[in-house]
């Protein structure tokens, strides 16, 4: 049996190489999302609980710079969700990715505006129904993964979901070279989805701290915040991030632990380490792969790479060249 | 469909899900504190729910109780 290595959408898409940049709040910036879609990738700007017009700025500068098409990743618990799909309507944006949550009371208008929705599911249930409401694909994303996490691995999750619905499944978490991508086909998904290894690419605009603690990473370096209390998030180890599963500990000795509390303990931190790379105080969100990443190079070769690797794993034709 | 015979289908789904006795689950019982589900057992609940009753429910965090899952199901069979 051969392996297939594209899907109806990404042939809609007039994708290159079958590989997502998945959306990551502040990390993925207008500039590296078109810098991923202009090389045959699909771009995704992460947005996290920005207002309308911080999306339409980073989908403007995205715009800039490539006249393929993109997505934009949205956080839907967000208050200003509604401006947020206006102008990703208005935009007339290709793709919207979501994280937590469900998408699908927007699904008619988007899909109205001729948008292909696909949501992050974490695990086989989620996957069904979000199949049933019609969205067009579904991530399935492993704890391995930089960020928000779930609690199954990609190498369990994925084949679990590929059996259980018809759309097409995108594997995230994990994946770092041609192997990983190889194993996602392997694994029954009809495309992958990287974050961590964009982090370091040349057109990411992270800062220089953040690009270089992935680059020192060993495979031991993340660690999981929240998983106690608050939300599960997979950072690289620093001064905040071992406070943090401290003040976890200590909450839960309490008569009457503070959820919120410890909530609020990640607030800004993402921010504060992309943007200013505070290497004790910011939440440096990244994957395991981390270890595996020793080089910024730009997106263009990134994929390239990883793509001929890839194809030679599986034996496929590499019609890129 | 009774309110009855709705509570005792979302009784079947819950008993086989979280491995129960029949006398551990009633209206009152909170979904996250009593039966200990996380929220991917909650999706699990969800998406069985869906298909044994044919109705659709938004992916909502708003159901701590099984009398709020059964209400959201009676609304939804009305719909
Ligand atoms: C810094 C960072 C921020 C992220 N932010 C988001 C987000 O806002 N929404 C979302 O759905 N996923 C987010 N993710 C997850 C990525 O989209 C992607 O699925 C994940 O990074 C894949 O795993 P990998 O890091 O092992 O490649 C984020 C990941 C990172 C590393």
């Amino acid at each position: 049996m051969t392996v297939k290595t594209t899907n109806p959408i990404f042939e809609k898409l007039g994708m290159k190489y079958p590989i997502v940049e998945g959306g990551m709040t502040w990390a993925g910036t207008g500039v590296l999302a078109a810098a991923v879609s202009e090389a045959g990738g699909l771009g995704i700007i992460g947005t996290g609980y920005w207002h309308g017009e911080d999306v339409r700025r980073e989908i403007k500068r995205a715009k800039a710079l490539t006249d393929k098409p993109f997505g934009v990743n949205v956080m839907l618990l967000s208050r200003h969700i509604r401006e947020v799909f206006d102008v990703i309507i208005e935009e007339k944006v290709a793709v919207v990715a979501t994280g937590a949550g469900d998408p699908s009371p927007f699904l008619d208008e988007l899909h109205a505006a001729g948008i292909i929705v696909m949501p992050v599911v974490p695990s086989v249930s989620l996957a069904k129904m979000m199949e049933k409401k019609g969205v067009d694909a579904v991530v399935a994303e492993g704890m391995e993964s930089g960020g928000h996490i779930g609690m199954l691995t990609t190498m369990a999750l994925v084949p679990q979901v590929v059996d259980a619905v018809d759309i097409p499944v995108i594997a995230a978490g994990g994946i770092g070279d041609g192997r990983g991508v190889a194993a996602a086909f392997m694994l029954g998904a009809a495309g992958a989805q990287m974050g961590t290894r964009f982090l370091t690419a040349a057109e990411s605009e992270v800062h220089p701290n953040f690009k270089a603690k992935i680059l020192k990473a060993k495979d031991i370096d993340t660690i999981v915040t929240g998983n106690l209390l608050g939300n599960r998030a997979r950072v690289l180890k620093n001064k905040m991030a071992k406070s943090f599963v401290k003040n976890e500990v200590n909450e839960l000795q309490k008569e009457k632990p503070d959820a919120e509390a410890i909530e609020k303990l990640e607030s800004g931190t993402l921010k504060r380490a992309v943007q200013e790379g505070d290497k004790d105080g910011g939440a440096f969100m990244a994957g395991q792969i981390s270890g595996l990443i020793h080089d910024e190079k730009p997106v263009a070769e990134i994929l390239e790479d990883i793509w001929a690797q890839a194809t030679d794993l599986m034996g496929v034709e590499n019609t890129t060249k | 469909m009774t309110d009855a015979e709705i509570f005792d289908k979302t009784k079947e789904i819950l008993v086989d899900q979280f491995d129960l006795e029949d006398d551990e689950v009633s209206l009152t019982t909170d979904l996250t504190n009593d039966i200990d589900a996380d929220s991917l057992d909650l999706f699990e609940v969800l998406n069985r729910v869906e298909d044994d009753f044919d109705i659709k429910l938004a992916v909502a965090e708003d159901i701590k109780t099984v009398q709020d899952l059964v209400d959201k199901i009676k609304e939804q069979l009305a719909a």
